[in-house]
């Protein structure tokens, strides 16, 4: 499904040529502005504004956006619109990021475990990636959310648990078609322990495809994120979230349509920089991989 | 509302009218529609539910739009009317002592029947369907939805086929308005059946009500078709159809389009009131629903076993900013249980007040000191719970997080903690696992004031109890009038007894009343017959007299 | 060929008893139950709640459950609903239509619209429209489904009234141009997505086959360009689409889910959320019964149809 270039060991995905050719990568480099300017604004933008996310006044509720200091106006409850939206960003970002690296590493160990074994290590471990492959995922995070309680640690471990399999195929992939080169060999030989052949010598050679892999995750996550909190299973209020904020906007989208838009641009925001980011590293990298 | 007038007096003065009402046949309800229905039924009337109505054996576990449906075809041996009287449906008359329908202790009854009443299929209805019903809702191997007051019913005795006589256990007052809930069921067609949980009755209902069944398109629509032999009056509409329409927002919208005729159950949202009343062409009213909604405390928690700390929870709920704010003034804001129109409210019960500094000044004065993080705690209990109720239910939503504001300024931490339908009134909230929760409840049965299996210490399920108290409120002083209450037959005394007990639950506060509900219910100009009725759980309940004045 | 298809169909056994397994036990072990629905219902008790879940046997040991359920879908009894006591496979069979509808109907489009892009952008590479088709396409994939069809619905809903807001057909009406009428916006929006990805992989196909040697010896054979691209590309291009409609097929359950309710449309996926928020298991375990065959059917078709079209591909 996935082929790389790299050949030898000695290909380090911070070599210069991957970088210089991400730099040269327009989109992924107007991907990676927005999204430093969007973790800024989240992260510092709260400080800043004249309401707190949690503040509530009912006299002000449906204000449109430019009404006095609410920019982007308030909700039903008459909170600000952009404090929430920003501290929103805080937690669909975490959970994206964190949601990430819980899936890479799940995905990575699975998949070089599998590909290095091989045999019927391999056949039981890629069966249970197909079974989790077979399930529609929004049954597993629908489910598993009504099952715990939706903190945003759970949703992250929730969203982590749906989707590493994809990590875990590519890196088994990679992990084969290098497991018979000679520097495994030569490793063997050595007498380097499995772990230390598997982790120290096989898994640099894929940083590339795993980097690739894990960023357009992260794009996945925050999507993830923002369906199940819209259908009322994810983050509860009066923490805000991206998706959280869109749930309910539905029944309010005759009198304050902004309540749908705002937050649905920043999230589309958000997507795109990742997105835009992980074409760039896949030219870097030299990586082919196939939409799926 | 009124209670079972099963008494001497009680039955005297009530049944005489319910009776006379009754000689007049149930028209009553539709005196004002009457002058113009027409003579033969036509057209077609839409109502609109956001629920789906699935289950059609009226003696099965059911939510408020089959009843809805249910109401449309099938009949009990009374019903209730808006004013809160019986009136005899399939009986022919209302059993009182002076008709010989009722022993002087209310124990023996003898139900006389209407001759002229025939199922959907043509077959005639007798005794022996009302015998066969009520041994069915007892029996072990069938889906009954309730038992309660119908296990105390001993010799049934068919005396003829108009005639049918029982004797009760012990003495049970609200029997009458649980009977006015238990619809009859055909015995020629479900008595063959061996398995009467899965029989295509059940997809496919012969009952005697105004309306035939007709077909379902399920996760769609219901058609009922006018029933021509209906013994009652009406109908005056060839088909009534129940459109299924899963949003309420798209409810709405097609009630604004015209798509459908009536915005039925669960009606149109509070939001939308002001917009619908200027609607050309409809009819939008505000009708009380006898829902009451509350702050629903888990009594067995540390937090809320002090008197106090309720109190002053009460002081600083905001109810009138969440009724006039988030549900646009709509709902009445109360102090009781029991719907205000009920014939048991207590009208004088002390009134609310929004006061924090009051909530404050009580904890203070009770030895909660702020601790960590500005909640208050006492001997190693923090004023700190959850909420929760329903995810998806927007309004309620926001209301939670009004409280949770407020609740905060007396060092209070309410953190919120919602979850879908089936976990929500799962075990956790029957097994009482919740530490607070907000509800709309109905907590009486029928038009009767008995809250028995609500606040009796002995119905905690939690605590192996027979009943629905998850507050797991227990007071010895209530368990009292709860049990006399239900063996008291005479409606004033009875009235003195849930008075004191809506007085006692008022003090004691093991849920914080908010308010009752009122649902914004709307129709097409020009259908009449639609009268509201507490009494009923659904809007739907008459559909009989429905009719177009065009 | 035989012996492959033995060999797969034991493979997908095995992972439909894991993936039911899993799915049982978590639906079961998710606290609350069918009867939740009732809690509320006037005058109900516990005990009465605990009499009917006696009744259906949902007091048994999960185990014996999970054995009943399977020892009666292997009989072809996939249960009946708790909600309204329907066989499950008449449930599934009702909301199965207005889904194959939905998807359909934009599966048609994205592949239309998808295909053309696609070679558009691959035979004028690195033009103005290729440009934008490709940073329009990883835009789409960043939208989310529900927000673009909110967008929709205030836009061609609400401000404009050009289309309905929601549901399948008019009450009374149910034409053809009625349900064209409500078609329109969800099959749009549910294929913005699938355009993306289908033009993505349209404009691969298209590069790789220009570029091969037979598509220039063509070319310098003064076959027209149209007529070289038409054969080959659409040719070979076809191969990694049906492969992709193999994938798509899962898609009929969660693709569509969202979008089903933010148009209240009545297919699988709102069944499939009503059910699951009422624990509806029988329902719930037949859909996921259902999607996860279509899965595995679905990746089988699409390499048995990948190795018929294409001999270098053996079955092993």
């Amino acid at each position: 499904m996935t082929e790389t270039t790299l050949d030898t060991p000695s290909h380090r995905w911070w070599n210069s040529r991957a970088l210089s050719r991400f730099m040269r990568h327009r989109l992924a480099i107007i991907g990676t502005a927005m999204l430093l300017l969007l973790t800024l604004a989240c992260f510092a933008g709260p400080h800043l504004l004249a309401y707190d996310e949690l503040f509530i006044d009912l006299r002000a509720r449906f204000s449109p956006p430019l009404t006095g200091d609410h920019y982007l106006g308030t909700d039903p409850m008459g909170r600000d619109i952009t404090a929430r939206l920003l501290v929103a960003g805080q937690t669909s970002l975490l959970v994206g990021f964190f949601a990430m690296i819980l899936s890479t590493l799940i995905g990575t160990v699975i998949g070089v475990v599998a590909g290095y074994y091989g045999g019927r290590v391999n056949a039981a471990l890629m069966r249970f990636v197909d079974a989790f492959l077979a399930f529609p995922s929004i049954f597993l995070l629908l489910a598993l959310a009504a099952f715990i309680n939706p903190s945003p640690v759970m949703i992250t471990v929730i969203i982590a648990v749906t989707s590493w399999m994809e990590i875990a195929r590519i890196v088994e992939a990679e992990v084969k078609s290098l497991r018979e080169r000679d520097f495994v060999m030569a490793g063997r030989m050595l007498g380097l322990s499995n772990t230390h052949i598997m982790f120290r010598e096989l898994l640099p050679n894929m940083v590339g495809p795993i980097i690739v892999a894990a960023t357009l995750t992260v794009a996945r996550a925050i999507l993830l994120e923002a369906y199940i909190s819209f259908l009322g299973y994810g983050i509860q209020p009066p923490l805000p979230s991206w998706g959280n904020m869109l749930n309910g906007a539905q029944q309010y989208l005759d009198s304050a349509p902004w309540l749908a838009i705002v937050p649905g641009i920043t999230i589309t925001i958000a997507v795109t920089s990742f997105n835009f980011i992980g074409d760039g590293l896949r030219d870097a990298f030299d990586v082919r991989s196939e939409p799926t | 509302m009124t209670s079972n007038r099963i008494t001497r007096r009680g039955t005297m003065q009530m049944m005489g009218l319910a009776g006379a009402a009754g000689l007049f046949a149930p028209n009553l309800l539709v005196s004002r529609a009457l002058a113009a229905a027409p003579d033969a039924p036509t057209g077609q009337i839409i109502v609109g539910f956001s629920q789906e109505p699935t289950v059609f054996n009226p003696l099965m576990p059911r939510i408020e739009v089959d009843d809805g449906v249910q109401l449309s075809l099938f009949d009990a041996l009374f019903r209730i009317s808006p004013e809160g009287e019986f009136i005899p449906a399939l009986a022919a008359e209302v059993p009182t002592i002076e008709n010989g329908g009722l022993s002087e202790d209310g124990l023996e009854w003898r139900v006389k029947l209407r001759d002229d009443v025939k199922w959907h299929d043509g077959e005639p209805f007798t005794a022996e369907d009302v015998k066969f019903t009520l041994e069915l809702v007892v029996d072990p191997n069938f889906r009954s939805w309730r038992t309660t007051g119908h296990d105390l019913v001993r010799d049934l005795t068919v005396v003829s086929p108009t005639e049918i006589t029982w004797r009760m256990e012990e003495p049970f007052a609200p029997y009458m308005a649980i009977l006015v809930e238990t619809m009859m069921v055909p015995k020629h067609i479900l008595g063959p059946e061996e398995d009467r949980n899965n029989a295509p009755f059940n997809q496919a209902p012969v009952g005697t009500g105004a309306f035939k069944w007709g077909s379902r398109t399920a996760g769609d629509h219901l058609e009922l078709v006018a029933n021509p032999d209906y013994f009652g009056e009406g109908p005056y509409i060839e088909r009534l159809i129940y459109k299924y329409i899963p949003d309420l927002t798209v409810l709405y919208t097609q009630f604004k389009s015209g798509d459908i005729d009536i915005a039925g159950s669960q009606y149109i949202t509070p939001d939308n009131y002001e917009e619908a009343k200027t609607l050309p062409g409809k009819v939008v009213e505000v009708v009380p629903s006898p829902t009451v909604e509350s702050l629903f405390l888990n009594m067995e928690r540390p937090q809320f076993k002090e008197k106090a700390v309720r109190e002053a929870l009460y002081a600083a709920l905001d109810k009138q900013a969440i009724i006039d704010a988030l549900y646009y003034g709509l709902p009445t804001p109360t102090e009781s249980y029991l719907p205000q129109q009920s014939f048991f409210y207590n009208p004088d019960l002390p009134q609310h007040e929004f006061n924090i500094e009051r909530a404050n000044q009580i904890l203070d004065e009770a030895g909660w000191t702020r601790g960590a993080g500005g909640i208050r705690e006492k001997d190693g209990v923090r004023l700190s719970f959850t909420n929760s109720t329903t995810s998806g239910n927007h309004l309620r939503e926001q209301a939670q997080q009004f409280i949770q504001q407020t609740f905060a300024e007396i060092g209070v931490e309410m953190t919120i903690s919602n979850k879908p339908p089936a976990v929500m009134w799962g075990d956790y909230w029957t097994n009482s696992e919740f530490d607070t929760v907000i509800v709309g409840i109905v907590f009486t049965t029928g038009a009767d004031a008995d809250v028995t299996v609500r606040f009796h210490s002995g119905a905690i399920p939690a605590q192996d109890g027979a009943g629905s108290n998850t507050g797991q409120y227990q007071n010895e002083e209530v368990d009292k009038l709860l049990e006399q209450g239900t063996s008291t037959f005479v409606p004033e005394e009875r009235k003195e007894i849930y008075h004191q007990l809506q007085k006692i639950i008022r003090d004691d506060l093991p849920l914080l009343p908010m308010f009752q509900y009122a649902t914004v219910r709307g129709h097409k100009e020009g259908i009449m017959g639609i009268v509201p009725n507490i009494n009923t759980r659904i809007d739907t309940w008459h559909a009989a007299a429905y009719y177009w004045d065009n | 060929m035989a012996r492959y298809l033995l060999k797969r169909l034991g493979q997908s056994i095995v992972l439909l008893i894991i993936v039911s397994m899993i799915g049982f036990f978590m639906l079961h072990l998710t606290p609350g139950g069918p009867l939740s629905q009732y809690a509320l219902t006037p005058g109900m008790t516990q005990e009465t709640i605990d009499r009917i879940a006696e009744q259906m046997g949902l007091n048994r040991p999960l185990p014996v459950q999970y054995l009943d359920w399977v020892w009666r879908l292997v009989q072809g009894d996939w249960g009946e609903s708790y909600r309204d006591n329907q066989p499950v496979l008449s449930v599934i069979g009702r909301h199965l239509f207005a889904t194959l509808l939905l998807m359909g109907s934009s599966t048609a489009i994205s592949i239309g619209i998808g295909t053309w892009i696609g070679i558009r952008g691959a035979t004028h590479r690195y033009s103005a429209f290729d440009y934008v088709a490709t940073v329009g396409a990883m835009v789409a994939l960043s939208i989310p489904t529900f927000w673009f069809g909110l967008v929709g619905i205030y836009i061609f809903s609400l401000e404009l009234g050009w289309l309905p807001a929601g549901n399948m057909y008019e009450i009374g009406n149910g034409s053809f141009l009625d349900y064209l009428h409500h078609l329109i916006m969800p099959s749009v929006v549910l294929a913005l997505v699938n355009i993306a990805i289908w033009s993505r992989y349209m404009r691969t196909a298209t590069l790789d086959v220009i570029n091969q040697d037979f598509v220039k010896t063509a070319r310098a054979k003064g076959v027209s360009e149209r007529r070289v691209l038409m054969k080959h590309v659409v040719g070979n291009a076809l191969l990694p689409m049906i492969t992709l409609a193999g994938m798509q097929l899962p898609n009929l359950l969660s693709g569509a889910l969202v979008t089903e309710t933010v148009f209240t449309w009545p297919g699988m996926g709102r069944l499939f959320l009503d059910s699951l928020g009422y624990n509806d298991y029988p329902v719930v375990m037949g859909l996921l019964m259902f999607s996860a065959i279509l899965v595995l059917l679905g990746n089988l078709i699409a390499d048995l149809i990948s190795a018929a079209i294409d001999p270098r591909i053996r079955l092993s």
